[in-house]
């Protein structure tokens, strides 16, 4: 027997590893450890008043801090029957296409794109091809400047608070973003480009469920209660108050995270799943770029959620755009956030962070204190369906060899993006 | 602008992994801070302060070091920021390994952060004993506190 180890894709000991145990040509163990926080996390949360929750949750996650606020304040806002202004849903939104542009340009040119380059890291691809890095470092710095300006600051926003926003953007900073927003216009289409010249990747194919939120424009990444899950053509629709229903999980002993099932089958969130479940966003350029990339939906490759972030981030931009029109059309205004009425209830709410689906469901008292928490990540609803790919992509591969099937492996974890090394950052001595 | 900026890395629900945010959030609140320097309690990931960085005289990064020292123990690395260096490593005593999935090191952002803002960086490791979840610091490294925020004074003096 052979067994394959990647045991430092997480920076907490022990954790986020991949295993891969092999006999002669059958794959007879698969697991991947998941170092997943916020599920250890919420008892921190438990007793604290409903506007003291979102600030501590943001924490989960720095990468994640605008998806975990606002999911936090949407719950909380669901179980008070909180209904916020047109104008606190366009914010919000627009705080979303940040951190997507964000992630999603860390994620493409500082993790992804060495790999199909066959680059170490992005250092090392820097010292080569500057250009690709920069272009990356600009499109970060855009997605952070969008959460910096209408969250107000750059990590765990501030501005948003249950029922609305603090404080607004002023006119004046909108414009200014419109300007960096235009200059990401070019910057998106050349990733574009960037993604369309990189050789394929095809280490497993098979059939994936997939699962995004399903928002009334077909187009938000918060907007909406129900998820929507595809297999084989057919669909399946799960409220948000049901979320049990769509995760069915459990404890499995090797990883911190429990594995998720529907309908017995694992299912994969993410870029990918949103882009399945809301294919009517892909029109004029979204389905040139989407025929340059190759991607057919449903996809049964893992690997293409690369070029569903690609997508993503070209529609990204343009939709950040549109929704700063709309703002300096309408005018901003300066209004208090929606009183907040505590009850004894419960809220859930679900949303797309930049991974995927996340999902915040709170139990409050009649004084409006947490008595019950459950927070579940886009990475923990992921890992079942990475360690079905992983076998696959071991079953399928010709090769035997450790250190091209560890590299294979590798990649598919990373088509995932997923968040299993957030939760801490260290430094290590050599 | 201010010419000094510090910014405490770490995610401060992961117990002592958080040092370098609770070292900044101290920090910002002490009298005897300089008036020259700006703090910033920072997540994870450094690259997000690249524009703040620009015009300083020098940076100060604090964060979470994982070895053998005694806990509390801080370790300064420095780097010069020199332009058309950004194939070395600035510190080679830290491991540079591409190990995260999610983002990068302080370690890999600095060598990154070379390309577009030449400002000398210093990179102050405080020694942990370990990272798990909880919201504060551990006793052990909350009674060394004092010093260390004394060590960062005499960094910043």
């Amino acid at each position: 027997m052979s067994k394959i180890v990647i045991d430092h894709l997480a920076r907490v000991e022990g954790h986020g590893g991949i295993t891969v145990e092999v006999e002669g040509d059958t794959v007879s163990n698969v697991t991947f450890d998941v170092f997943e926080g916020a599920r250890l996390l919420e008892p921190l949360v438990r007793g604290k008043r409903f506007d003291e929750v979102a600030p501590v949750l943001s924490r989960i996650c720095s990468i994640c801090s605008v998806a975990h606020t606002l999911t936090s304040l949407k719950a909380t806002e669901n179980a008070f029957a909180v209904r916020v202004s047109p104008q606190t849903d366009l914010l919000r939104e627009l705080m979303f296409r940040g951190e997507s542009i964000e992630s999603h340009a860390l994620h493409l040119f500082l993790l992804a794109v060495p790999d199909y380059l066959n680059y170490p890291s992005a250092i090392a691809l820097s010292a080569d091809k500057p250009a690709v890095v920069l272009l990356g470092l600009r499109l970060k710095k855009l997605g952070n400047l969008i959460q910096e300006t209408i969250g107000g600051r750059a990590i765990h926003p501030v501005n948003a608070v249950p029922g609305g926003f603090g404080k607004a953007p002023a006119i004046e900073q909108l414009i200014e973003l419109r300007s960096a927003l235009m200059q990401g216009v070019a910057d998106s289409d050349a990733a574009m480009d960037l993604m369309a010249s990189l050789p394929a990747a095809d280490f497993c194919h098979c059939d994936t469920v997939y699962a995004a939120l399903r928002s009334p424009s077909l187009d938000s990444y918060y907007d909406g209660d129900e998820v929507m899950a595809v297999s084989d053509g057919s669909r399946a629709i799960v409220h948000a108050t049901d979320y049990k229903t769509l995760t069915n999980e459990r404890a499995v002993p090797h990883s911190h995270a429990k594995h998720s099932a529907f309908r017995e089958k694992p299912f994969m969130v993410g870029s990918l799943a949103r882009l399945t479940v809301n294919p009517r966003r892909l029109t004029g350029k979204l389905a040139v770029a989407k025929k340059r990339l190759k991607l057919q939906l449903p996809a049964d490759n893992p690997m293409d959620n690369n070029k569903a972030q690609a997508l993503e981030l070209i529609n990204d931009v343009e939709r950040a755009l549109e929704i700063i029109e709309q703002l300096l059309r309408a005018g901003v205004k300066d209004e208090p956030p929606v009183p907040v009425h505590p009850r004894a209830a419960t809220g859930t709410a679900i949303t797309e962070a930049p991974r995927g689906l996340l999902i915040h469901s709170y139990t409050y008292d009649a004084e409006g204190r947490i008595t019950a928490a459950d927070v579940i990540t886009p990475t923990a609803l992921n890992a079942a369906s990475m360690e079905m790919h992983f076998r696959k992509a071991v079953e399928q591969s010709a090769e035997r060899d450790d250190a091209a099937l560890s590299r294979k492996l590798q990649m598919i974890a990373r088509a995932y993006d997923p968040c299993i090394s957030c939760s801490v950052h260290l430094l290590r001595r050599q | 602008m201010k010419p000094l900026l510090v910014i405490g890395l770490g995610n401060s629900l992961m117990g002592d992994e958080g040092v370098g945010w609770h070292v900044a959030e101290r920090l910002a609140g002490d009298p005897r801070l300089p008036a020259d320097a700006e703090v910033v309690c920072g997540g994870t990931d450094l690259l997000r302060y690249a524009d703040g960085m620009e015009q300083r005289r020098r940076v100060i990064v604090v964060d979470a070091l994982h070895d053998d020292a005694e806990p509390g123990s801080v370790s300064a690395w420095e780097e010069t920021g020199g332009a058309g260096a950004s194939a070395c490593q600035p510190f080679p005593q830290l491991d540079n390994g591409q190990d995260n999935v999610h983002c990068l090191s302080a370690v890999q952002a600095i060598q990154l952060l070379r390309m577009s803002v030449p400002v000398p960086i210093t990179l102050l490791g405080i020694s942990i004993p370990c990272a798990n979840v909880q919201s504060g610091l551990s006793p052990e490294l909350a009674a060394r506190m004092p010093a260390i925020l004394e060590r960062m004074l005499h960094e910043l003096a």
